[in-house]
């Protein structure tokens, strides 16, 4: 709960009927107080972490000789378009004359961002979850090495292996295929190690009285386990998600055939030798952001909601 | 514990008994993801480091044998040794700054409303959005000249600074940056992990008379520590690996000031063309992670202890 | 009940994917026309690495047209496959690829890059297929830099040379009429003089609301704009016009000789003391008509038009200031065949005809771009005696030279943009070129024989 909202009062212990509550009048004014003060810090941490976006927003609604025009003096001219216009938008989709000439269609590179990300979480809440359970629960010798071997493929920099992972990508036969965007991430490190953390914090007692009912392995990992690490669970898919959604680099070697790219690829195709189409480059970074944004704020309801039902984890 | 094996049985088999049995089963639920990492992961880092042992450019192939002398070459070279300097600096700045702010911010965000949830995803948006075009923004941002950052401080009647061509600024410029851009993924792992810690502790504490600091103290952050722990660790490994926003911003300039070592290992690599030194580098970059992270579980661990 | 909720979100996505995916699923590609016309064993796909520009992609296109329908439709059966990746990603994607057999037949192989490709064998020389007729269509700077030791290794696809562009509304403003002809170019005070005029701060706060120029496309320093600088501030001939010894090898006495240093001071200069131009570089600055001068190739014409409309930006074109010697880098672009292609005869075919003055004057009509064919200057307008790009046929004529030609180039343009930089945000020009040279030295020794 919010303990910092609760340094700064007693209000939630007096809701929560926990201690006596002080005068009507005094409450509300304190109160109303606080909530001006809770509402404040709230848009300041909204400004503080969106201009960008924004920025980036309102660059792809405006016309493209004004995206860089008016940086300096401040004003509301840096930020909000004069002439609106949806033009780059109707660009990267492919339905202005300009994007049809060009053959732009973004929806494509977001559809293949998207199977790609999805196939990748899908596979990665099995396995990893299975590879969690190994670590956290099951005896096994030598799993401390095991967990070693597991974290260190996270310590190596991506571009000492990018080419010899590529050759062995290429000789699987998945180079220039979503196999080959998807099979290498199919089990994270990270995301093992993570669920890891979950999983033994939920108290070992709770297995044990499966165990009474004769439960196997597996129905202990399934039945107590990922009931209780779903805001784990979800938090990792949604990283996850993001991490490959992201992906730049590595599509960017292994893929060849346009038709498969994925959006970040795309949004840098938009950027030649000797100029930057910037509208095309905003409109398709809010594109690509979006999605991610909207499917966070939809998950939200798993981390705050319900913290009663999660009780004492049962 | 509950899943500790039976002890071994005396019967009709020695290998089959009920502990192996018990060992097969267990393993098969590492196994998928084992065949991957073994694949995936460590053909290509066993390629690295025979990389690392050969005169080796990705246009020309695999030279001659060249033993331990890149290792000696790389030690010898100050501006690999200025690349982890910057690169330790980075790390060590960021990482403490980007966890104390996102456990506050998930401490702060508890309450479930509409603005909560609204800023909550707020803080998400930069973890989401493509570097390449943040590090753009952020650029003109902290531009010395016609930056909005210069712009606000002058309404202090700060004079404007240079933050990305100041050699002593534009690490911290872009540890900043990088701070605001990872906060909310730590953010939501934490907040995760508190979702995590049975509510009625924190509840009996109150009843009992606890000041709210004394129930983070005490209750909520020792209950935190496994997945605190596992944030501060990753985050070391992400942060130590820092390429993209170097890459994008200031190709390691000025003056070397945030030439992180991945940005050098890809320019050895990649534009040097000696992917042999290069693979050297990221050898030693794994032994060094690997004993910073050894260190970071240990520190962690030991605190169960006491 | 959270599992079952669970589920149902994960149901519900499985759906919306697969919803994708059958959109996403590419449509049936192999079109009938190219089944009819089989070649000699079916049809042939050949696979383009190229840089990424949809304008280049457009021209490929109407090239591969007109090649299928060449002699009666002797090559109808031959298709092309693009694969684009941004230029800074080119090289890597490049070398990249060298690891599983280059699997293309054609690529874009910037010219710098050409004596890379040579010295590692991962280029087809063509030396043997092109006759004198054939190569006298070309700039012989495009061959020069098309070349590695004795081997023709590519045909040019364009070439480039950076003068200096200005917006015409600010130069009249501020009195100036700069030069028509390569000829009675500025020198570079003549030229910060202009720069100063134009810089303008109405508002008296210390950051003018338009700056004097821009020297360089893009945000960034490198060797093609900013090498500039050092070349022209020593004689014909002399060391630091030569920017690097004969052996490719040797940069100290060349890249930080005294002469590199004055130059390079002009430049830091340009930023610090006279502050005609931002030391952190704003993005399209002239585009947005935030400087009064670019110093540019040809190429930004076709930004202006697209940004402002034709002819919807004033712009003029002055020759590019000079210390001792004016210069320009030449820059061509070349068509590189794989040594793997299994389809080098219609890959070589292509090369041929996309190179030809037929295929060049495609080109021209998408990309816009100074043309390596020099039969295609007769007929196009702008290109004729008083058409307004004519002073960039001049220059390169006159005083276009290539980059330094060694197979360390990349080592190099590293180690001299990052100098470069350090010297627009104050470091001392010496220290910066000198130790550039050495380390330069270092990375390129392993070199050592490439051009004997």
């Amino acid at each position: 709960m919010a303990l910092l909202e609760d340094l700064s009062g007693n209000l939630r212990r007096e809701q929560a009927g926990l201690v006596p509550p002080s005068s009507k009048r005094h409450r509300t004014w304190r109160s109303t107080l606080w909530d001006v003060a809770l509402g404040l810090s709230y848009g300041v941490l909204f400004l503080l972490f969106t201009v960008p976006f924004f920025w980036m927003l309102f660059g792809s609604v405006r016309n493209e000789a004004e995206i860089f025009a008016h940086l300096y003096p401040f004003s509301w001219k840096t930020l909000l378009p004069i002439q609106w216009t949806l033009k780059s938008y109707a660009d990267i989709f492919g339905i202005s004359a300009d994007g049809q000439k060009y053959g732009l269609q973004f929806q494509r590179f977001l559809a293949n961002s998207f199977f790609v990300s999805f196939a990748v979480v899908c596979s990665s809440l099995v396995i990893n979850t299975l590879a969690a359970y190994f670590f956290a629960r099951l005896k096994f010798p030598f799993k401390t090495w095991l967990l070693v071997f597991v974290v260190a493929t996270m310590l190596v920099p991506f571009q000492a292996t990018i080419v010899p992972l590529y050759i062995v990508v290429d000789a699987l036969g998945m180079a220039n295929a979503f196999s080959g965007l998807i099979l290498p991430w199919y089990a994270s490190p990270f995301v093992i190690f993570a669920l890891m953390q979950f999983m033994q914090d939920i108290p070992v007692d709770l297995d044990e009285a499966a165990v009474m009912d004769g439960a196997n392995l597996f129905q202990i990992l399934w039945r107590i386990i990922v009931p209780l690490t779903i805001p784990g669970l979800i938090t990792m898919s949604l990283l996850e998600f993001q991490f490959i959604w992201n992906l730049f680099y590595w599509p960017l070697i292994v893929i060849s055939s346009p038709q498969l790219q994925m959006i970040q690829v795309a949004i840098a195709t938009q950027t030649t030798q000797t100029q930057t189409f910037w509208g095309r480059t905003f409109a398709a970074s809010v594109t690509a952001s979006l999605p991610v944004i909207v499917i966070f704020l939809i998950l939200q309801r798993y981390y705050v909601q319900g913290v009663a039902m999660t009780g004492l984890k049962g | 514990m509950l899943a500790s094996p039976p002890p071994a049985s005396q019967g009709w088999h020695r290998l089959w008994n009920r502990q192996n049995r018990y060992y097969v089963v267990a393993f098969l639920f590492v196994l998928p993801a084992l065949i991957n990492f073994a694949i995936f992961r460590y053909l290509p880092i066993l390629a690295a480091l025979r990389a690392s042992v050969y005169e080796y450019s990705l246009l020309g192939g695999f030279g001659d044998f060249a033993g331990l002398k890149q290792y000696q070459d790389i030690f010898a070279d100050s501006y690999f040794r200025n690349s982890l300097w910057v690169t330790l600096k980075f790390t060590f700045y960021k990482v403490p700054l980007q966890v104390l702010f996102s456990l506050l911010l998930a401490l702060y965000l508890t309450r479930q409303n509409l603005a909560t949830s609204l800023v909550r995803s707020a803080i998400f948006t930069p973890v989401v959005t493509s570097v390449i075009v943040v590090s753009v923004l952020w650029s003109m941002m902290y531009h010395s000249q016609l930056g909005l950052i210069n712009s606000l401080l002058s309404i202090v009647d700060v004079p404007p600074q240079a933050f990305l061509s100041n050699p002593r600024r534009a690490l911290p410029a872009l540890t900043a940056m990088m701070i605001w851009k990872d906060v909310g993924f730590s953010m939501i792992i934490l907040m995760a992990g508190l979702k995590g810690i049975p509510h009625v502790y924190r509840e009996a504490a109150v009843v009992d008379g606890a000041r709210p600091w004394e129930v983070l103290w005490y209750i909520t952050l020792p209950l935190l520590r496994r997945v605190m722990m596992f944030v501060v660790v990753t985050q070391t490994i992400f942060s130590f690996q820092v390429f993209v926003p170097v890459y994008a911003m200031t190709r390691g300039g000025p003056l070397e000031a945030t030439k992180a070592v991945v940005y050098y290992i890809y320019q050895y690599g990649f534009l040097f063309q000696d992917m042999g030194t290069a693979s050297a580098m990221s050898i030693v970059t794994l032994f060094i992670l690997l004993v910073i992270s050894l260190i970071q579980m240990r520190l962690f661990r030991s605190e169960v202890a006491t | 009940m959270r599992v079952l909720t669970m589920t149902w979100l994960v149901g519900v996505i499985s759906v919306i994917v697969l919803a994708a995916c059958v959109v996403a699923s590419p449509a049936a590609p192999a079109s009938p026309d190219v089944m009819d016309d089989m070649g000699p064993s079916g049809p042939v796909t050949l696979r383009f690495l190229a840089v990424t520009d949809d304008d280049q992609l457009n021209a490929w296109r109407e090239i591969l047209d007109s090649f299928q329908q060449l002699n009666d439709g002797e090559y109808s059966y031959v298709e092309i496959e693009f694969e684009t990746v941004p230029f800074r990603e080119l090289f890597p994607k490049i070398e990249s690829s060298v690891a599983v057999g280059l699997p293309w037949d054609l690529f874009q192989a910037d010219g710098p890059d050409m004596k890379h490709y040579g010295f590692n064998r991962v280029i087809t020389p063509l030396t043997d297929h092109f006759s004198e007729e054939e190569m006298s269509q070309w700039f012989p700077q495009s061959i020069e830099e098309g070349s590695f030791r004795d081997e023709f290794l590519g045909p040019p696809i364009m070439q480039s040379c950076s003068l200096m562009m200005y917006n015409r509304d600010m130069t009249d403003a501020a009195g100036i009429a700069p030069p028509a002809s390569v000829d009675d170019g500025w020198t570079m005070d003549e030229a910060m003089a202009a720069w100063e005029n134009t810089t303008v701060d109405e508002n008296g706060d210390g950051v003018p609301e338009v700056w004097g120029v821009r020297w360089g496309q893009g945000t960034w320093t490198g060797d093609y704009e900013h090498g500039i600088f050092r070349r022209s501030n020593g004689a014909v001939g002399s060391p630091t016009y030569a920017g690097m010894g004969e052996d490719g090898l040797s940069f100290r006495g060349y890249l930080d000789t005294p002469e590199a240093v004055e130059a390079m001071q002009f430049y830091q200069d340009m930023h610090l003391k006279n502050k005609v131009t931002p030391v952190e570089p704003i993005p399209e600055i002239f585009e947005s008509r935030q400087s009064a001068f670019m110093i540019t190739p040809d190429n930004r014409i076709g930004a202006l038009n697209r940004i402002h409309g034709e002819d919807g930006f004033n712009w003029g074109v002055t020759s590019i200031p000079y210390f001792q010697s004016s210069v320009c880098h030449t820059g061509s672009w070349h068509y590189g065949i794989s040594p793997n292609t299994e389809y080098f005869e219609e890959a070589l075919a292509f090369v041929k005809y996309a190179s030809s003055d037929a295929g060049a004057r495609i080109w021209y009509k998408h990309v816009r771009q100074l043309p390596a064919n020099i039969g295609l200057f007769n007929e196009l307008d702008e290109y004729s005696e008083d058409g307004n790009q004519r002073i960039w046929l001049d220059a390169m004529n006159t005083f276009g030279i290539p980059r330094i030609q060694t197979p360390g180039y990349t080592e190099y343009q590293q180690l001299f943009a990052e100098a470069a930089g350090n010297i627009t945000f104050g470091a001392d020009p010496q220290e910066q070129l000198s130790a550039a040279a050495r380390r330069i030295e270092g990375l390129v020794a392993k070199y050592a024989g490439w051009n004997e």
